[in-house]
């Protein structure tokens, strides 16, 4: 009687078991800016993934190439099980996938923009709120949400104040962190393509950067920029420690072509992609203590066209952009650069193309952190990208400073010279998260 | 039975005396160590620890994490490689402000202090 009932018991645990490692593939998450909600779910402070947010540090980096796990989280058996003494856990919330605690945030930002050659020369009225949302199911699948809830937009009539621009969803997507036991991690949904080294909102201030990313060929063409969400497929993953890759399709509205994009990107010294310190011998001194380059490149081809009322896309546009960055930081010095060129052989969505359209952009951002006696980080920005329009160079430099980690006031000054005007704005912004 | 009690006898006396060899004062974030005992230069190390880690966080995660031999935020295994690789990020991270020697004092104390509490 007692071997019966301990088959029964071992057959019980043989099928809860195999249930388990069948469900296991289908539950993981990849990329996106850190938020309040993971430093609610991981108890940490801001810096421990930014340098000034929304920027990322080398383990916010890894952090976010992880998938929203804590890099080396299942390194070994043994690692796992002292993470599960280590983190407090509800079991039937871990059991489930659910995080601890709901994974939501807010980032509020409020300007005040000074433009001398404007009509309203000071205009304090700007101002946004966007929801995130993301988290970790059971370290295997996850998700990331950006919505827009409020954005200013225009006034007229009587109307007191600005109105509110459509909320809408920015981002959302799901990912499968090393998807049926290989090495690969899918993410689906609408997201920014890993094309460049950095997403769009991994710079310390909020003016986007034209290389690589947010360069387009100017109004009344093709609106095409890198840095858009778009609806897509990627899988992406780690050759090595330092070799990083990805690769996805993106599905237009209106046609049967797909987009498909590429990205490898190398680091040389410093914390790999997969969040390992290097080795530092603490008797002696070496360059490689602190200086560590990441090389990226990146590829994207695609169609977009004129979409017509009954949503149908007309007068395509073939195009495809090709980019090189790098990354190199010393100490507290933080040096970016990028260049992207691309091709648009029907700019203008013109029914009978006659004007092939090449374009560039470059971009170089040095960064210096003075951490003490005040967080604050100095910046200065020079950027050129040749389009539709003609060539517009653009200096900024700005400093940005946290009296308290999840606080920023940045203040920006935006020289661009553009092929119809000089503009000079000063920008001093306001952001906190929670 | 008496071959299952005496491993679990000799086991719960281990455990009550893990970290009888690290002195704590206070809790949270006033969370202090009594260096009464340390020698002249983990005193000075302690000094270093004391001023410089709290920049970004208080000394209980560090306490909490030799005490227990596991990182509170990442719950890792907190031994002597993981001390170094800590220490190695400190050194790393733009606004630590800790230089190489403070960094190897850091790492020092961390290491003597994962001897004691294993006493």
């Amino acid at each position: 009687m007692r071997e019966v009932f301990v088959t029964k018991k071992n057959r019980l645990v043989l099928e809860l078991l195999s249930l388990a490692l069948a469900c296991a593939p289908l539950v993981i998450p990849t990329t996106a800016s850190a938020i309040p909600a993971f430093s609610r779910q991981h108890k940490t402070e801001c810096s421990t993934c930014h340098t000034i947010y929304p920027e990322l540090n080398e383990f916010g980096d890894a952090f976010l190439k992880n998938g929203y796990v804590y890099p080396r989280a299942h390194a070994a058996g043994k690692t796992a099980k002292v993470e599960r003494q280590g983190q407090e856990r509800t079991e039937g919330l871990w059991l489930s996938g659910l995080p601890e605690q709901l994974p939501i945030s807010f980032t509020a930002t409020m300007d005040a923009a000074y433009n001398n050659d404007a009509a309203d020369s000071l205009d304090l009225s700007t101002r946004s709120l966007r929801l995130h949302a993301g988290g970790a199911f059971r370290e295997k699948a996850g998700f990331f949400a950006t919505y827009n809830l409020y954005a200013q937009g225009a006034q007229s009539g009587t109307s007191q104040t600005p109105g509110n621009v459509q909320p809408n969803i920015n981002e959302l997507f799901f990912v499968l962190r090393q998807a049926l036991d290989t090495p690969v991690t899918l993410r689906v949904g609408r997201f920014e393509p890993k094309t460049s080294l950095w997403k769009k909102s991994n710079r310390v201030i909020l003016v986007p950067s034209y290389a690589s990313t947010t360069y387009n060929l100017g109004a009344g063409s093709s609106q095409f920029s890198l840095d858009t969400p778009q609806d897509a497929l990627e899988a992406n993953g780690f050759l090595t420690k330092r070799v990083y890759v990805a690769a996805g399709v993106v599905d237009r509205n209106g046609q049967d072509n797909k987009d498909g994009y590429g990205h490898i990107s190398v680091k040389i010294g410093g914390t790999d992609f997969m969040g390992n310190e290097p080795e530092v011998d603490l008797e002696h001194d070496s360059v490689w203590d602190f200086l560590s380059l990441t090389l990226g490149g990146f590829g994207y081809a695609g169609r977009d066209a004129n979409i017509t009322l009954s949503g149908v896309a007309q007068n395509p546009n073939d195009f495809y952009r090709a980019g090189g960055e790098f990354d190199l930081l010393y100490k507290r010095f933080h040096l970016k650069g990028s260049g992207v060129f691309g091709r648009d052989k029907n700019p203008a969505f013109s029914a009978t193309p006659v004007v092939e359209l090449l374009t560039h952009a470059y971009a170089f951002e040095g960064e210096y952190m003075f951490g003490v006696p005040v967080n604050m980080i100095a910046l200065l920005r020079y950027e050129y990208q040749e389009n539709a329009q003609g060539g517009t160079r653009r200096y900024i430099p700005a400093i940005s400073y946290t009296p308290i980690q999840n606080t920023k006031l940045s203040l920006e000054y935006i020289y661009t010279d553009g092929p119809a005007a000089i503009d000079r704005i000063t920008l001093g912004s306001l952001a906190f998260s929670f | 039975m008496k071959k299952l009690l005496l491993p679990l006898f000799v086991l719960i006396i281990s455990a009550t005396s893990a970290h009888a060899g690290l002195k704590v004062i206070g809790k949270g974030d006033a969370m202090r160590l009594d260096t009464g005992a340390f020698p002249p230069a983990m005193k000075a190390n302690y000094e270093i620890l004391r001023t410089k880690c709290v920049k970004c966080h208080t000394l209980e995660r560090t306490i909490v994490a030799i005490q227990t031999g596991v990182a509170p935020i990442s719950g890792q295994p907190f031994d002597r490689s993981a001390t170094k690789a800590y220490g190695v990020k400190m050194l790393r991270k733009p606004d630590s402000n800790m230089t190489k020697p403070e960094v190897k004092a850091s790492v020092d104390l961390m290491n003597y202090l994962l001897a004691e509490s294993e006493r």
